[in-house]
């Protein structure tokens, strides 16, 4: 056996069992998917069906333009859940990486680092189960303290009930940026902060000065985070709200799962959102990494 | 100049007091609703809608664990979904490391134009998000005749770690591994896939514990694939079994918050065991952006 035969036949069998899989069961489908959203396939046989019609953008349009304008709600909620994460998770994630960073916590770091971060590793099934029973039923906590300031509290319908889930949203993964944010803190040499203190810095000067400036990338890598999390999310929401009611709580992938595999199918409608949240997060990606050039250009 | 040092440790002293207050009480944030639904699930569904909710049991009630355990009021079980997500999990994380590896060899140490596509096709994967390949998958699962099988949950799974797999050990390889280390071995007569298997796999540990941890919990936690490709109680895990739950056992609150605590233990002990190494696995995981 040649060296050459033996290294093409070692590539083959290194890489063949990964690429296979990975195309069988990422990206052809992905590819797929983009394809059934211009055609009028909904159910029954798929391959070798000659019943199946290329309908162009006919999905799309309808989406965009019909009265319900369920597609403008999901859309609107995704939204939201990426300005808590911009607003909310990732600042309180900085400020909380910021304070365990400094010299003054000589103790319990880990401890707090741990329990903060506790909430990302379980199921967001089981989370959105939980606080379905935590603040939003009948028999919660939440109702058990309205109760407490007001005793003839009667339980009633939340009318904006997004709030609870942009809430536990927000209460789930700010543990999550606080330690991306802290493992990138502590490669900073705590000698330059000692030497800037010694020369008089305030503590605002050396968060804006020295560690904000290091930082941008991390903040911009958070934002782009922020948004494909927002396009995943999707058990919380199934299992906290079901999307209700009447749909005020989807997301778009809930839209995506309910015009699919609820009641009566709706492929080529699911296959034209699932195709318009890979656009959104491919073009927010290219933005954000566009902001990230700037930002750090300026920093220079 | 003693004076000022004095008052020095005094702000000192403040700063840390409100810093360790505010720690404190992200930290009870945190933790307190999972605390809650621990200590709820010690009592009966009449206890818990007739006394206050933010109570301890007055009286601890230990029946609900072994009820849910082996009956948990569908047709199996919380038995059978514990050992299905423990075989999901395994079969997962055990392909998905080693393909990831093997992999990650090739397209970091062995010379190939083709390497450049495939890595980025790999690359292009971990920005995806599951449900744009759901109708398809689900499609093709059918038409494969693997709907409803350990089978159609598994290869989904394993495909679906690889992109992440195949960039971290990639990126491990390409600069953990010295050029002279392989060269030295094939020197010596070792054909490639056996330098994969003496050199590069052993000194990969590091990054094939991150990628299992990883993927670990990612698999173990997964619900929406499992929702889609099973049906019925019989191969589902825990997460999908607990979507099905919380339908109907909604009305009996005890038999929830039981499992629900049942559904945390095991991911909180792996949690708390491993917590160094999946915080850092976070860590390295979020850099792909």
């Amino acid at each position: 056996m040649t060296i050459n035969r033996e290294k093409r036949i070692s590539y083959a069998v290194l890489v063949t069992p990964a690429v296979l899989i990975y195309l069988l069961v990422v990206a052809f489908p992905t590819v797929f998917s983009v394809f059934l959203s211009f055609t009028n396939y909904n159910g029954g046989v798929i391959f070798g069906n000659s019943n199946i019609q290329l309908i162009g953008f006919d999905s799309y349009i309808w989406m965009f333009t019909e009265p319900v304008r369920s597609f403008y709600t999901a859309l609107n909620n995704n939204l939201l859940i990426v300005a808590v994460s911009v607003f909310g998770q990732i600042p309180l994630g900085f400020i909380l990486a910021y304070i365990l960073s400094r010299k003054l916590i000589t103790r319990g770091r880990g401890f707090f680092q741990t329990m903060i971060f506790l909430p990302n590793v379980i199921s967001a099934i089981i989370i959105g189960v939980l606080f379905n029973a935590f603040i939003i039923s009948p028999y919660s906590v939440f109702m058990e303290i309205k109760k407490l300031i007001n005793p003839n509290a009667e339980f009633v319908l939340n009318t904006q009930p997004i709030i609870p889930v942009l809430f536990v949203i927000l209460w789930m993964f700010t543990g999550f940026y606080m330690v991306i944010f802290l493992a990138h803190m502590q490669r900073i040499d705590p000698a330059i902060i000692e030497a800037a203190k010694v020369d008089g810095a305030t503590e605002g000067r050396i968060l804006t000065k020295i560690v904000l400036p290091v930082m941008t990338s991390e903040i911009v890598t958070c934002s782009i985070l922020a948004i494909s999390g927002s396009l995943k999310t999707f058990d919380l929401i199934y299992a906290m709200t079901a999307g209700g009611p009447a749909g005020q709580t989807r997301v778009l992938s809930l839209f995506m799962y309910e015009a699919a595999f609820r009641g009566a199918p709706n492929y080529p409608l699911a296959n034209a959102i699932s195709t318009v949240m890979v656009l959104i997060s491919v073009i927010l990606i290219i933005v954000t990494r566009q902001l990230g050039k700037i930002f750090s250009e300026k920093g220079d | 100049m003693t004076n000022k040092k004095y008052k020095e440790i005094i702000v000192n002293g403040i700063y840390r007091v409100i810093l360790y207050i505010i720690l404190g009480l992200f930290t009870f944030l945190a933790i307190y609703p999972i605390l809650w639904l621990l200590l709820q699930s010690f009592k009966t569904n009449q206890v818990y809608l007739t006394t206050n909710k933010l109570s301890l049991p007055a009286v601890w009630y230990f029946g609900n664990y072994p009820r849910i355990w082996n009956n948990a009021g569908l047709s199996d079980g919380f038995s059978n979904f514990f050992k299905n997500s423990l075989i999901y999990t395994t079969i997962t994380v055990t392909a998905v490391v080693l393909f990831a590896n093997m992999a990650g060899y090739a397209f970091a140490k062995i010379q190939y134009r083709i390497t450049k596509l495939l890595h980025g096709l790999f690359i292009v994967g971990i920005l995806l998000t599951i449900q744009s390949i759901l109708i398809p998958l689900f499609l093709m699962i059918n038409s494969a005749g693997i709907f409803n099988t350990r089978l159609g949950i598994l290869i989904p799974y394993i495909g679906l770690g690889l992109p992440m797999g195949v960039y971290l050990c990639t990126d491990f390889i390409k600069k953990g591994i010295p050029n002279e280390l392989l060269e030295s071995s094939r020197i010596d007569g070792a054909g490639f896939l056996t330098t994969f298997a003496r050199i590069v796999f052993p000194m990969c540990a590091p990054v094939s514990v991150t990628l299992a941890i990883i993927t670990f919990t990612g698999t173990w936690n997964e619900f929406i694939l499992m929702n889609l490709l099973t049906a019925g109680d019989r191969y589902k895990a825990i997460p999908a079994a607990v979507g099905r739950f919380a339908g109907s056992l909604g009305a009996d609150y005890g038999r929830l918050f039981t499992t629900l605590s049942l559904s945390i233990i095991p991911i909180l002990a792996f949690y708390l065991a491993f917590r160094n190494q999946i915080t850092k696995g976070v860590a390295a995981g979020a850099v792909k952006g």
